[in-house]
């Protein structure tokens, strides 16, 4: 069941367009990640989709409604985790839940039940009685997620939810997203600058730039369309000299052949070309099919040059 | 305020109640809005009245006298001793009265609007299911409430002092007159709506609470002059243009934050963000 879905969408602040043509799609259960750098249009999409920015082009409906005319009732049943956390330093931790849950209409004694259940659950209910200021950035983005599961939400909208958190923290969270989809059945719309996390938790993925949509989809779906044949890994012991890349290259059915760090990286049409391949790369170790990543499929969509690294954050490459 | 009309009272209570425990916790702000009131309406009123109580007022019937249109014949009808301290007790202070509500909505409003911006919590209450015109009414409401409380608690305490330091040579209570009823029921919950509906304005276009209280002096000041220019005459005239008087102040007021409502939408606000 379609939980969310936008098409055309489109919103301008004077002449610059914050986001122009966004169409997508999440279904209930589902993990959506929004991929781009600052400036892409993910905080803009969230907004729009949350009844707080209206559109000047598109439709959008969440959870059956267009959240434009039922603005307020779109946003009684999600739940969002904005970027800056929005934690009020002058209250108690307590106190900041308790707040936002009666805004909601949860009554008080509820909703200092559910508070107290969720900083349990996060981990911050020793502090629970101290005041916003002086948390650090991975305390604010827990009582913040706390904050917007307060109402059991059917779909949360989470941007950044993991800068400045450690390592142990960005895995806690990834779990829980990962938890809230898969065992609630909630829909999870993630911004993020972080390709191993969208990566890992989701099916598809909204690549954006500068407010224009550049891909939507499953990333292994993206990169069929965006390159034929089949990538494998030549394990040879080591990078493979000049000689041997040129002698691969010269195989017919071979389409691209570049050193590695373990030997050489190969695309063939087919895997009826892989046995001429062994033969004319001897020795080889290992040969592995390695289909291009989410990495890839973003480096090649917005034209940058790839990290050579795991996980890749987009605000380096687009400060670069 | 919901599509049907009503509006949603628990979460105006809520974001009230938020409000008000974010202010009592910060000194920056409670600091000039207990500072202002004890300063002008304890500190003054006290030693300005210990001094007219001790003074001999010499030729001060002559000066009263020759005011225009018998301005001063409600002070002509005392005795000459207690004439000069009922003047400055009872009405050339009465200024500085006005002043607490105009100042304590101001920072109040500085705060609630400009101040959600500036430590970054307004985009997450836009995202709550709260109906934009409830969301103003709140903020509008706990910046208001608190500087009519404050004014009238505040008022309490300056006739309490007034009547206590001219007791030995008035020998009864001279305030709260019937102009000052009017002054503090009708004219000072007006006055801080008017403060209010400047701030509503300014804020819309500041970025910071001190950015706000920058660009909103500019306004409240010359409205701080103009009261206290206008504000002794008030208690020098009659009932009727003393409530003519606030009514039009209400008036401004209303039609200051009627616009400031109209303009408070969520796209409005988030554009700014």
């Amino acid at each position: 069941m379609l939980t969310i879905e936008a098409t055309d969408l489109a919103r301008r602040f004077g002449d610059a367009w914050a986001l122009d043509g966004l169409t997508m799609e999440a279904e209930q259960g589902e993990v959506v990640a929004l991929l781009g750098p600052n400036g892409a249009g993910k905080t803009t999409t969230v907004r729009l989709l949350n009844g707080v920015l209206t559109p000047e082009r598109g439709r959008a409906t969440v959870l059956g409604m267009d959240p434009r005319r039922d603005g307020a009732e779109v946003r009684r049943r999600t739940g969002v985790l904005t970027e800056a956390g929005g934690l009020d330093d002058r209250l108690t931790l307590t106190e900041n839940l308790v707040s936002h849950a009666r805004i909601r209409g949860i009554p008080p004694a509820e909703a200092r039940r559910r508070a107290g259940v969720l900083l349990e659950r996060f981990g911050m209910s020793s502090l629970a009685s101290r005041t916003a200021r002086g948390l650090s950035t991975g305390e604010r983005k827990r009582v913040s997620l706390a904050r917007a599961l307060l109402h059991q939400p059917e779909v949360l909208f989470l941007d950044e939810p993991t800068s400045g958190l450690d390592p142990a923290a960005t895995r806690d969270v990834l779990n829980l997203i990962g938890g809230l989809a898969e065992e609630q059945g909630a829909t999870v719309v993630l911004c993020t600058h972080f390709l191993a996390e969208a990566a890992r938790l989701c099916r598809r993925v909204a690549i954006l730039e500068a407010g224009r949509l550049l891909a939507f989809g499953p990333p292994v779906g993206l990169a069929a369309g965006m390159w034929s044949g089949l990538p494998v890994e030549l394990d040879m012991g080591g990078t493979a000299d000049a000689g041997r890349i040129a002698q691969l290259r010269a195989v017919r059915g071979v389409t691209m052949a570049e050193p590695s760090a373990s030997g050489a990286r190969v695309v063939v049409e087919d895997r009826e070309v892989i046995p001429v391949v062994l033969g004319v790369a001897m020795p080889v170790f290992s040969v592995v099919p390695r289909p291009p990543g989410l990495e890839e499929v973003y480096f090649a969509l917005t034209g940058r040059p790839a990290a050579d690294t795991a996980a890749v954050d987009l605000r380096a490459v687009s400060a670069s | 305020m919901s599509p049907s009309g009503r509006h949603d009272w628990n979460a105006v209570c809520a974001v009230v109640a938020k409000d008000f425990t974010a202010i009592r916790r910060s000194k920056a702000v409670v600091l000039p809005m207990l500072f202002v009131p004890v300063l002008l309406l304890v500190v003054l009123p006290f030693g300005i009245g210990l001094v007219a109580r001790a003074a001999h007022p010499g030729d001060l019937h002559s000066i009263l006298s020759k005011l225009p249109g018998g301005v001063a014949r409600p002070i002509l009808r005392y005795p000459p001793r207690q004439q000069l301290v009922i003047l400055v007790d009872g009405y050339l202070l009465a200024p500085l009265f006005l002043i607490v509500p105009l100042m304590v909505a101001s920072v109040l409003a500085a705060d609630a609007f400009a101040g959600e911006k500036e430590r970054r919590t307004l985009e997450g209450l836009l995202h709550l299911p709260i109906e934009e015109r409830d969301l103003f009414y709140a903020k509008v409401l706990g910046a208001w409430l608190p500087a009519v409380v404050i004014s009238w608690v505040g008022f309490a305490v300056f006739c309490v002092v007034a009547n206590g330091v001219a007791w030995p040579v008035v020998h009864r209570v001279f305030v709260p007159t019937a102009l000052w009823i009017v002054m503090i029921v009708w004219l000072a919950p007006a006055v801080a709506a008017l403060g209010m509906g400047v701030m509503v304005r300014v804020s819309a276009r500041a970025r910071t609470a001190q950015e706000a209280n920058q660009l909103g002096g500019a306004v409240i000041l010359p409205l701080i002059f103009a009261t206290v220019a206008q504000s002794t005459g008030l208690l020098l005239v009659s009932l009727p243009i003393a409530l003519g008087v606030g009514a039009t102040v209400w008036a401004i007021a209303f039609a200051l934050l009627a616009r400031g409502a109209s303009r408070f939408t969520r796209d409005r606000l988030a554009a700014t963000l």
